[in-house]
């Protein structure tokens, strides 16, 4: 398969805001559900990963 | 803000570093956008050039010879068209016809020297006519396109009888025709040629019983650069599949993006410092940035890996986190960029143009991955927002990491120990047997650059088989004096050595002023066999020359004499050009020239493409070891400044040592050749297994100045540095590896081989390297244990 240098650099931009996006919006909640899910079934994994996630205070500047 | 927290004393400089760029982010972002911007735009001015001459090495005694000569008696730059015939022969009406306007095509094609056309329609290729009254003339095979059968009758009768046409332009059993033109090596555009050739020679001649087989240097080129559009498409694919790991291995899009970041600028100030220098891009060559790229983006996942990592430590503080990472991986990541440029900086040394315009564009590109990994990255990490502490946290407990922990706990036991050693010590020696069939040159007849399948290789074995050789090597007999080449002992010299060296199996065929100045005396002699002799006064051999050349304008003759009889040449049609081949070739020469030494003239090696492959070949052979050599020493005087350790360089290189055996052994065993384009393979393999090494080592004595324990250090190094290695490997080669999708040969060996490399030194890195280091207990390792306390912030952020 041909590319040329301009669809090249189409593609793999438009491929990386599409897995910027389906990162926040599709796959980061998907998986936070799944791990409060597993967490409210008793799995102490998820437990302990949600309780370092909520009592974790980020310093962001 | 200042550095008001606890940092360690001996890395205070560099936690200052990463803080003030911080705080100097926004000027410091400004100037490096500026710069990048304007080497952004020279990279779009880079154009795709390869240049013959730049392959050769200039320096050496054949290639002067080949330059000196190459305009006149023809060059390496030959594109041979084979029209043939499937049933009856070419001598028809129709094929004939077919062939002159062929050559007619070929006469028109961008960049031919007009005079060294050889074709049975064209006017230089002549034979000897007997005019009424017994004069003898000089005419063209063939003046026109045949007008009726018996004018085709005649040419067939004329071919059948010139000795510089049968069996050289016109094969044997009459089926095919050789259309040979040599192009100037100034005005070498492959692409254009390539499509005229297409356009005027081929296409428009191709039917249902007509074969048409076209091979040379400017063809294969031309067929590289058709195939260089391929590039894009695995460029493209090995992003994609590179960003898909990478967000797998952060869970974060950061991490994807980041080291993108950090090799897009590279690339800018690479490419654009290649159009800078007034340099060109070469197809052959793109498998190069690619890499120089992986690394940058390989140097990005540690530092990537480990700010995540003290983002947690540091109690989620992020500027904090950006400062640690800047500092505590500053040692590893600009030794490790240090050695990758001085490493490949070495290359220069090769007399070869295009390695040494490689070494130079190389080593600045990896330097510049100085400026978007380092000064950079704080900068970038600062504008991003944090990650979620989730998913770092789930990034430390993922079954990746798990695996990592179990495979460090057998590596580390007794019976791990000692398995790693004896299978090191194995593999190296079976390595060292297999490798003493590596070859220096090309190891088959058909081109290395593309695969043997190709349209280009399966014309090339065509022709060979139809002529029996069509690769030239150009024999100069330079005259002492004018009228030299008159001289009879010196035409039979010349006559002795074409049928010496025609013996060996790999000469198809050969010509000199002999074969014609016999051919004419026949011919002035009745057409008498026994006439075919190089008469023995240079009077009579000067009265049979103005016979045949008294016709032909002086730019048709200088092809085989130059107009003061000086210099000559006797060229010989090899077969093919494997490496040993070649070496035997150029070997035999050397003795028949010095055990048949001329009072008038002397024979010089050599030009044709078997006279620069020669030479390429010698020099290869001088450099091979001599840059191995320096590869490694460069990087050994490198790591012995960084660790203050003469030994430091021995455990590093020991394992990229047995991977160089064992790729070398691969490529013996494979049958692929050391030639120009595999040259560079190991600076650059080197360059990756080292960077390997360094965050492995500096991560040992990080956590030893801690820990105190070696065992405790080196495993904490393989599950934490160890691990981003891991994952920087396996997306390295993962992405090297697809280039053996290329259809140009040599860029899917280069990946296949740097893959391999890269496996071998990061299998080395990760078994080898921490299993020594855990049996002899280096001193520049054991003198650091206990010399600091954990940090406060890290103690903290545990406790809590």
């Amino acid at each position: 398969m041909h590319l040329g240098l301009w669809s090249s650099i189409a593609i793999v931009f438009g491929f990386s805001i599409v897995v910027i996006a389906l990162d926040e919006y599709v796959a980061k909640p998907w998986r936070q559900r799944r791990w409060q899910a597993r967490a409210e079934s008793g799995d102490k994994e998820a437990q302990e990963l949600l309780k370092v996630a909520r009592s974790a205070k980020v310093y962001d500047e | 803000m200042a550095l008001d927290y606890d940092v360690p004393e001996d890395k205070r400089a560099l936690y200052w570093l990463g803080d003030q760029l911080i705080e100097w982010r926004n000027p410091v972002m400004v100037v490096v956008l500026i710069v990048t911007g304007l080497f952004a735009y020279w990279t779009f001015q880079l154009r795709l050039v390869t240049s013959f001459g730049d392959l050769l090495p200039q320096s050496h005694e054949f290639v002067k010879i080949h330059n000196k000569y190459s305009g006149t008696f023809g060059g390496a730059n030959n594109i041979v068209v084979m029209y043939s015939v499937k049933d009856g022969t070419i001598f028809t009406k129709e094929h004939l016809t077919d062939i002159f306007k062929m050559t007619e095509g070929m006469d028109t094609v961008y960049g031919v020297n007009h005079n060294q056309i050889e074709s049975i329609g064209h006017r230089t290729v002549r034979h000897l006519k007997v005019a009424a009254g017994g004069t003898l003339r000089a005419e063209p095979v063939m003046l026109r396109a045949p007008q009726s059968q018996d004018e085709v009758d005649e040419i067939r009768r004329i071919v059948h009888n010139a000795e510089n046409v049968y069996g050289l332009i016109v094969s044997l059993d009459d089926k095919s025709a050789l259309i040979r033109a040599n192009f100037i090596e100034g005005r070498l555009d492959y692409r254009r040629i390539f499509d005229d050739v297409n356009s005027k020679v081929i296409e428009p001649f191709e039917g249902p019983n007509v074969e048409i087989y076209a091979a040379g240097e400017p063809r294969l080129y031309g067929w590289v650069y058709k195939y260089a559009g391929d590039v894009f498409f695995i460029l493209v694919v090995t992003y994609c599949i590179e960003w898909v790991l990478r967000w797998l291995y952060f869970h974060d899009w950061r991490g994807s993006l980041r080291p993108t970041l950090t090799g897009i600028i590279a690339a800018f100030w690479g490419l654009g410092f290649v159009h800078l220098i007034g340099l060109a891009l070469d197809p052959l060559m793109l498998v190069m940035p690619f890499l120089i790229t992986a690394r940058a983006v390989s140097h990005a996942i540690q530092m990537h890996d480990r700010y995540y990592e003290e983002f947690e430590k540091s109690g989620w503080h992020k500027r904090r986190a950006i400062v640690a990472a800047f500092a505590e991986l500053f040692v590893p990541t600009f030794s490790g960029i240090t050695t990758d440029a001085f490493g490949v900086l070495v290359i220069i040394l090769v007399p070869v143009i295009m390695l040494q315009k490689l070494a130079i564009t190389a080593s600045w590109w990896i330097l510049a991955i100085t400026i978007s990994e380092m000064l950079l990255n704080p900068i970038v990490y600062y504008y991003l927002k944090p990650p979620e502490p989730e998913f770092v946290v789930l990034r430390e407990r993922g079954a990746f990491r798990k695996w990592i922990e179990s495979f460090t706990h057998v590596l580390l036991s007794p019976a791990g120990k000692t398995g790693t050693l004896v299978f090191w010590a194995a593999l190296t020696l079976v390595g060292v047997f297999f490798m003493r069939g590596l070859t220096i040159g090309d190891p088959t007849s058909a081109s290395p650059l593309l695969f043997d399948d190709s349209f280009y290789n399966v014309s090339h074995s065509k022709i060979q088989d139809s002529f029996g050789g069509v690769e030239p090597l150009i024999v100069v007999t330079e005259g002492y004096d004018k009228d030299a080449m008159k001289d009879p002992q010196v035409l039979r010299t010349m006559e002795k050595f074409q049928r010496t060296l025609e013996r060996d199996k790999d000469i198809g065929y050969s010509f000199s002023l002999a074969d014609i100045i016999r051919a004419v005396n026949r011919v002035f002699h009745e057409l008498e066999p026994k006439w075919a002799v190089i008469p023995d006064s240079w009077t009579d051999i000067g009265g049979l020359f103005f016979i045949f050349f008294s016709g032909s304008p002086p730019t048709e003759t200088a092809k085989y004499v130059d107009p003061s009889y000086t210099t000559a040449h006797v060229t010989f049609f090899a077969k093919n050009h494997q490496g040993d081949n070649i070496r035997r070739i150029i070997q035999r020469c050397k003795n028949f020239i010095a055990e048949n030494p001329m009072e008038k003239a002397s024979f010089k090696l050599a030009g044709g493409l078997i006279g620069v492959l020669a030479a390429a070949n010698e020099e290869l052979v001088r450099n091979d070891l001599l840059m191995n050599f320096l590869g490694f020493f460069t990087i050994w005087v490198i790591l012995l400044f960084t660790y203050r350790s003469f030994v430091c360089g021995i455990y590093i290189l020991g394992p990229l040592i047995a991977s160089n055996i064992l790729v070398n052994a691969y490529m013996a065993v494979n049958n692929i050749g050391v030639n120009i384009h595999t040259l560079p393979l190991v600076t650059v393999g080197v360059g990756f297994g080292v960077d390997y090494g360094l965050y492995i080592i500096s991560r040992i004595i990080e956590e030893i100045q801690v820990k105190g324990d070696l065992d405790d250090a080196v495993r904490e190094a393989l599950v934490t540095s160890g691990k981003a290695v891991t994952f920087t490997a396996v997306t390295m080669i993962v992405s090297t590896a697809f280039w053996i999708t290329s259809n140009i040969r040599f860029n899917a060996e280069m990946g296949l081989l740097l893959a391999i490399w890269m496996g071998v030194s990061y299998v080395g890195s990760q078994t080898l390297l921490p299993v020594l280091v855990a049996v002899f207990k280096p001193k520049f390792i054991m003198r650091e244990a206990l010399t600091k306390a954990p940090k406060p912030a890290v103690a903290a952020a545990r406790q809590a």
